[in-house]
């Protein structure tokens, strides 16, 4: 095997892969505070991939991407808080007690129901930002310039993540909440109402993916649905609930899926994550940082 | 109260009286199954029903059909899924009942369509769908006015040989098109001499990073790469080849003609440029009366130049019209019955269709040109013919190096 080769499709996996993982963070950190899975994550990268392409074809111009970026995820944040507060929140009797079945309905409706407003709204067909940089590379993988700014934008975002929840008092209430909501509720924290914050914080997370690869994968009503199926394999690789997981699942499965291009064949490069899943289960079955639950 | 029942059973027996005729001039309903939504290639439905939609217009400003009646169109989404394919032709012929269905686009959709119209026995046309093994079942209620992939492959194996590449990738989506594509290339380069070496990937449609693929087939250095995706997975593969750096570098060959709709340069911007494809229509081509009277038509409304898919649909749905009229009949096996037994008037020249050996059953095949596009946000009508040489307007163009 040629190392230069080799070298391309390992670099290309751990670019692909730690983009992916700012959308696993997303589901990963819905799941943590509201212990619920969000089955339209890819509906709102797909909500913020159309605003981002609104935004520059019609007020901001195209080459004003880095500021359509922050709206984008802005107008999503607002919209998770909407879906949280008028949709979600029945879900809770009393701030505690959970129907998990409501939030899986409420999210696979918003799922369906999304994607036909896209449809609705924008037509059924593709469309795509002007490029944000020109071509370049990464060492020795030649990459798009928009791969690029996707990269270093999941950098910066993934590093304000970090900043948001080990350095803020709101990031303490965010893992307080992760770790006990009745006992964040005896510290007066409003349970209900940070539920509401956290999940416009992790749509905001798809929504940037969706906005940062909008010039590469292109718009369409559908663009979320194979990023979503990447952020719930990388959560289960790295584990339910583990921030450090997600970022390193994102960097396995696209190790793996480059790896399995180079040394089996990349007509079946979304299958070599699969494998990787299940045998991971079968000796790992709370993923790599994930920890088993226990309740009293 | 008497008069009261007296009054309702007359107006009762009038209602009824001005019905009878009322019911003899109901329209002739034909159905459009085409994808409307993704993942199917939903701008090339679009066309599709534009197409559909105006010979209906004009077959019903002429009067409509069978002394009268009109035809109305029943449009549905097939999605490019052949689930949603079956349940909207279930739907047009049950609930709607439509006496031909037009409009069929991705072939693995046609395959589920052809087997369930053989069963409801009503007849289809395949309006885009090119897969070989469609017509090759010899199916009675099939129909195709589309090229088919053994010509389709004949044709660029052709140009390969006269332009000499030596050595051909082809990356395809995993679809009864791109899968066919491959297999019959396969065959072909050897039944045909083709003295050059073939790569080939197949890649599930659903994938959206390619980069793996293309820098493989990159590193192989090919001197032709064959994009064979329908819809999204075409501009994926346009733009990561690009960015990968394999085109322009590598002359592209797109298996289709999305390159001749509108929306083209907007997703691809310069990276479309230099990219070859292949067309069924070219605006400097001859048309019949009917075929210049559309243009001529599509051109005042739309501000544009027709699109094949259009062309074609609006002459499957004249030609179905034309059919009632010889058959003097809506029954769908008379339909059939009048267009095996007739010669009728298609955009670009007689259309009959013969019963023929092979994928040449029910089948008439519109003309194959290779277009290029030489700089970017070039008009569909200024690409240079490059193939075939009797039709040719220029050579293939290769980039410059970037």
């Amino acid at each position: 095997m040629d190392a230069y080769l080799l070298s391309q499709y390992v670099l290309s996996g751990l670019v692909i892969g730690l983009i992916y993982s700012l959308m696993a963070i997303g589901i990963t950190f819905i799941y943590g505070i509201m212990k619920m899975i969000n089955w339209s994550m890819g509906e709102f990268y797909m909500i913020g991939s159309y605003v981002q392409y609104a935004l520059l074809a019609t007020v901001l111009g195209w080459d004003l991407w880095y500021l359509a970026l922050p709206l984008a995820m802005a107008s999503v944040f607002l919209l998770g808080i909407v879906v949280q507060r008028f949709l979600l929140r029945p879900m809770y009797l009393g701030g505690l007690e959970r129907r998990d079945e409501y939030a899986t309905i409420i999210t696979i409706a918003l799922m369906v129901l999304f994607r036909n407003l896209a449809i609705v709204l924008g037509g059924p067909n593709q469309f795509s930002p002007k490029d944000y940089a020109r071509a370049t590379s990464l060492l020795t993988l030649p990459i798009s310039g928009n791969r690029m700014v996707a990269l270093v934008g999941t950098v910066v975002l993934l590093l304000l993540f970090y900043v948001l929840t080990r350095k803020t008092w709101v990031g303490r209430a965010f893992r307080g909440a992760a770790q006990n909501r009745v006992g964040i509720q005896t510290a007066g924290v409003d349970v209900l109402r940070l539920d509401m914050l956290a999940f416009g914080v992790g749509v905001a997370l798809a929504a940037a993916a969706g906005a940062l690869l909008a010039p590469d994968f292109l718009v369409y009503p559908e663009n979320g649905a194979i990023s979503t199926f990447k952020g719930f394999e990388i959560i289960v690789i790295g584990g339910l609930g583990s921030l450090m997981g997600s970022v390193v699942g994102g960097l396995l499965l696209g190790l793996i899926e480059a790896l399995g291009s180079v040394f089996l064949s990349p007509g079946y490069k979304d299958l070599y994550g699969f494998v990787l899943l299940l045998g991971l289960l079968a000796f790992r079955p709370t993923g790599l940082f994930g920890e088993r639950e226990r309740t009293v | 109260m008497l008069n009261a029942l007296r009054t309702f059973l007359l107006a009762a027996v009038a209602a009824a009286t001005l019905a009878v005729p009322a019911f003899a001039q109901a329209p002739i309903k034909i159905g459009v199954l085409t994808p409307l939504s993704p993942p199917g290639d939903a701008a090339a439905g679009q066309f599709i029903v534009r197409g559909a939609k105006m010979a209906a217009e004009e077959i019903n400003g002429q009067g409509g059909v069978l002394g009268g009646r009109k035809i109305e169109l029943i449009v549905e989404d097939d999605a490019g899924t052949p689930e949603k394919g079956a349940a909207g032709l279930r739907k047009l012929v049950s609930q709607d009942h439509v006496v031909a269905v037009v409009g069929q686009f991705h072939s693995s959709v046609t395959e589920a369509v052809q087997d369930l119209a053989e069963q409801l026995k009503v007849p289809v046309f395949l309006t885009q769908a090119s897969a070989k093994k469609l017509t090759e079942k010899h199916l009675t209620y099939t129909f195709r006015t589309h090229v088919i992939d053994p010509d389709r492959v004949t044709l660029w194996n052709k140009w390969i040989q006269q332009q000499g590449f030596k050595r051909v990738a082809i990356l395809a989506e995993n679809t009864d098109y791109g899968v066919g594509l491959v297999e019959e290339t396969k065959k072909q380069f050897a039944s045909m001499n083709v003295k050059a070496d073939l790569k080939t990937i197949i890649f599930d449609r659903a994938v959206v990073d390619l980069t793996p693929q293309l820098l493989e087939i990159k590193n192989w250095k090919p001197d032709l790469f064959i994009n064979v995706g329908i819809g999204t997975p075409m501009y994926l593969i346009s733009k990561q080849a690009y960015d990968v750096g394999l085109v322009p570098a590598t002359p592209m060959l797109i298996s289709y003609d999305a390159p001749a709709r509108p929306e083209y340069w907007k997703n691809l911007g310069e990276k479309g440029t230099y990219a070859t494809f292949i067309v069924y229509y070219h605006p400097t081509m001859k048309l019949t009366p009917r075929g210049e009277a559309f243009r001529t038509r599509y051109l005042e409304q739309f501000k544009e130049q027709p699109v094949y898919g259009g062309l074609n649909a609006y002459a499957q749905v004249m030609l179905v019209a034309d059919a009632i009229n010889a058959a003097k009949s809506d029954k769908p096996d008379d339909i059939v019955k009048a267009l095996l037994g007739t010669k009728f008037t298609g955009w670009n020249g007689t259309v009959a269709f013969t019963r023929g050996e092979g994928p040449y059953w029910q089948q008439w095949t519109p003309p194959m040109l290779f277009l290029q596009y030489g700089k970017p946000e070039q008009p569909f009508t200024e690409a240079k013919i490059v193939y075939p040489p009797e039709l040719k307007t220029g050579d293939l163009m290769m980039a410059p190096k970037r």
